[in-house]
């Protein structure tokens, strides 16, 4: 059973990578559609369109960076070799994944959805770009929330 | 500091020079017109809507000739000030020689015939396609075309699964007709039951001509699509189609040439018609604001706000176009709204956007763009929060300066906004030991002893402690929001609120968090009951002040909980400085895992040092963009939502002067 500590953390760690990858993307492409609708009446929004749809694709970023986090606490980075873990060890890492892997995909979605609104609010008033940039950042809140406690629980975690 | 001083001008002048009155006042850039479109008097009127009949004219080429231009100025030149630089007389000068109707005439005319010859295009093509359809007819296609006097013809199309039953249908005439279909169907071909049964299959069927109605009548019923070839057809497919690919070719060439034409048009004419956009804008901009005034038979009255700064600036150049004005400046009267302008130091103007962005205040309300320029300095440090990030975003606004020397002022404040907050982003990377990530920790092993003797603070290893320095920031960033709340009502004759809503909770927090530090021994015990006492009298203030204009006691004891209650909304507005961990940690850890896969690149044997270099570099370079996206928004966050909630609502209407159109040129004056 020496292996399983390590497959729980590496499982762990691929759903924090994949599961806020997918709402990453699906955030985007929403945010996309809307953006893509409104430059084809003025061609002129895309910079500002392109920032607002980027928003939504931190999560995907907060995810990939706990899995990183992951790999290097494991010693799976730079040919050090894998550090020894036993099934609680590696329990524990996968729980403190579930933080960034859940919330981030969720966010992403509903913070995707959030940015397609606002892109639609800049076709009709583009002064309105720094309200347009804030609604969006407020979904996002709870992601940055959720990476930062993926950080401190990995952080307390011991391993080796 | 602050809100601008505007001073509400009366400008009357004789009729005769209200031209040039309105060109000076435009030229100022610093007046406000006031007043409804009333229409004005009639020659204002006319040149106005001269104005807008040029400025159509100018948008509808514009909008056309703009796809064919190739612009030597990018956009991105012109908005940092790479404009070319006339004066309103050179403008007026191109303006009477440009005769923008027949450039309008002629641009008409190429759009009508390209579209004509695009339409005439795409049915040739079409036809080609019809032609290559029928490639298998044998005979010249006037046999369907006109027939001969015993024989018709009619071609078309019948879905694969209906094939059959047509043939059934047709079997009844078979005396009378002639089925070709084409050859994957026909002898030998395919059966139909292997092609997708949605699949048109195009037939052509001859037919005697006195049998005619009744053979297409049961035909359509059994599935034909007829197809109309057009009579001009009548040689064999073959002939049809080489005369219809040179029909094309020759359309081709034609479109072409109307396409070089338009290019010809625009770049011959989109210079001065750019220049003419500005000219008409101002023009148009300046009737419309002349239109707004009042007139008797001789005279006219126009009304302006203007910053008392520079009344007396206006005033002298007004002066200067004629001998008959007469301007009176009064201050605001206590029911009037004016404008607001934001006026503050060079070091808080660039700042001044952020709070644009939200909403500016009003006239008599406060400015907050200084009470929020520190904070967004600090916190947009600790969220970027490294020091090579920082030299990158300084060495490119250094060379954007140097290329760019006449950058207009608000693109160049919004620009010098990021420098600053690219010092206090170096700044924080110093103390956190952060420089492209651990680049030097990984590469650089010899600076290490430098870099751990700058460091101040750690997050990769002690992040608790950050998160402290956070959430102190944070309590410090809303108390400052509570006690300006405080002093506004103070300002405004409201004691009472001042103390019961704001002062209050000011106690009741500060109280609780040297409670807390006391406990955790980081103070001396005594603060303890300082602090308990501070959050006694603090709640006992909140629930006086939540019950107060409730009757009866249960009523007031129930408001009274439900405001303490409040006191969660500011644990989360406490919690939500986190993020100022959060991101400085993000972008950290990003840079380092960038540094990771660079030094596993290097290791790959001849190129790898190459592959490195350029993981490193794209990578960074990725990195800055996305965390400097977030350091501005998450920071810019903090204000508006937990430090704006305290004390400010804006709602103020924002300066608008009358000035000049610049978008293409700039105006000398």
């Amino acid at each position: 059973m020496d292996l399983l500590g390590l497959s729980l953390a590496l499982f762990g760690a691929a759903l924090a990578a994949a599961l806020s990858g997918i709402g990453s993307a699906i955030g985007i492409g929403i945010a996309g559609g809307s953006a893509a609708g409104v430059m084809t009446e003025d061609p002129n929004k895309f910079g500002s369109c392109l920032i607002l749809q980027a928003l939504p694709g931190t999560q995907g970023i907060y995810g990939l960076l706990i899995t990183f986090f992951v790999l290097n606490k494991l010693g799976l980075l730079g040919g050090a070799g894998a550090v020894a873990l036993n099934w609680n060890q590696g329990l524990q890492i996968f729980a403190s994944c579930m933080p960034i892997a859940i919330v981030g995909w969720i966010s992403a979605i509903y913070q995707g959805k959030t940015s397609a609104a606002s892109i639609q609010m800049i076709s009709k008033k583009p002064e309105a770009m720094g309200k347009a940039i804030i609604l969006p950042a407020m979904v996002e809140t709870y992601a940055v929330l959720a990476l930062l406690t993926s950080i401190l629980m990995l952080m307390g975690v011991q391993v080796g | 500091m602050g809100v601008a001083k505007l001073k509400k001008a009366e400008l009357y002048y004789h009729k005769s020079v209200h031209e040039e009155i309105a060109a000076a006042l435009q030229e100022t850039g610093v007046c406000q017109i006031i007043g409804d479109a009333e229409g004005g008097p009639a020659v204002v009127e006319a040149r106005l809507s001269e104005s807008e009949a040029h400025l159509a004219d100018v948008r509808y080429l514009m909008r056309t000739l703009t796809p064919h231009f190739n612009d030597p100025i990018s956009s991105l030149d012109r908005t940092l000030g790479e404009r070319p630089v006339v004066s309103m007389s050179d403008l007026s000068k191109l303006a009477h020689e440009t005769d923008l109707s027949s450039i309008c005439t002629k641009v008409r005319g190429l759009e009508h015939e390209t579209g004509e010859v695009r339409l005439e295009l795409s049915q040739a093509r079409a036809n080609q396609g019809l032609l290559e359809a029928f490639s298998f007819l044998p005979c010249p296609l006037s046999a369907v075309t006109e027939g001969t006097r015993t024989l018709a013809g009619v071609a078309g199309t019948v879905k694969a699964d209906q094939l059959e039953a047509f043939k059934t249908a047709l079997r009844e005439f078979s005396e009378d007709t002639e089925l070709i279909l084409e050859p994957s169907y026909g002898a030998g071909g395919a059966s139909p039951a292997s092609k997708p049964k949605a699949q048109d299959i195009h037939v052509v069927l001859f037919f005697t001509r006195s049998r005619g109605p009744a053979v297409l009548e049961a035909c359509v019923k059994k599935g034909l699509s007829v197809l109309e070839i057009p009579s001009a057809f009548k040689g064999t497919v073959s002939e049809e189609r080489t005369k219809m690919t040179a029909s094309i070719a020759t359309l081709e060439e034609r479109e072409a040439a109307l396409v070089r034409e338009m290019e010809e048009v625009a770049e011959t004419w989109m210079p001065a018609v750019q220049k003419l956009s500005d000219y008409w804008n101002s023009l148009a901009a300046r009737y419309t604001a002349l239109g707004r005034s009042g007139e008797t038979e001789r005279t006219q009255l126009t009304r302006f706000w203007v910053p008392a700064k520079d009344a007396e600036a206006v005033q002298k150049k007004i002066e200067a176009v004629s001998p008959n004005v007469a301007l009176f400046l009064s201050d605001p009267a206590e029911d009037e709204e004016p404008p607001t302008l934001l006026e503050n130091g060079d070091y808080v103007r660039p700042f001044n956007i952020l709070t644009e962005l939200y909403s500016p205040p009003k006239y008599r309300g406060i400015d907050p763009t200084p009470l929020l320029a520190p904070f967004f300095f600090i916190f947009f440090g600790m969220c970027l929060g490294d020091a090579g990030y920082a030299i990158v975003m300084l060495a490119a606004i250094w060379w954007l300066f140097r290329k760019y020397r006449r950058v207009p002022l608000g693109v160049r404040d919004f620009i010098v906004l990021f420098a600053f907050s690219a010092v206090s982003t170096f700044v924080y990377g110093i103390i956190s030991g952060s420089f492209f990530g651990n680049f030097i920790d990984s590469f650089l092993p010899f600076l290490v002893p430098v870099k751990n003797a700058l460091m101040l603070v750690d997050p990769m290893t002690n992040p608790m402690q950050v998160l402290g320095i956070s959430l102190l920031l944070g309590v410090i960033h809303l108390m400052f929001g509570l006690l300006i709340a405080a002093y506004d009502n103070f300002r405004n004759g409201q004691p009472v609120d001042a103390i019961g809503a704001d002062i209050s909770w000011f106690l009741l927090i500060v109280g609780l968090c040297l409670m807390g530090v006391a406990m955790g021994g980081m103070v001396p015990p005594h603060f303890q009951s300082v602090g308990q006492a501070m959050a006694i009298i603090g709640a006992v203030i909140i629930f006086w002040y939540a019950g107060r204009e409730k009757s009866g006691i249960i009523s007031k004891i129930i408001s009274g909980f439900l405001a303490l209650y409040g006191s969660t909304s500011y644990l989360g507005d406490i919690l939500s400085y986190s993020r100022l961990l959060a991101l400085g940690f993000g972008s950290a850890v990003i840079g380092m895992i960038i540094n990771l896969l660079g030094g596993m690149a290097a290791d790959i044997p001849y190129i790898g040092w190459l592959i490195a270099v350029v993981v490193i570099a794209g990578g960074h370079l990725f990195s800055i963009l996305i965390n400097l996206l977030g350091a501005f928004v998450h920071p810019l966050r903090l204000q508006y939502v937990e430090f704006f909630g305290k004390f400010y609502t804006g709602g103020g209407e924002p300066f608008t002067p009358l000035a000049l159109s610049e978008e293409f040129v700039s105006v000398k004056q």
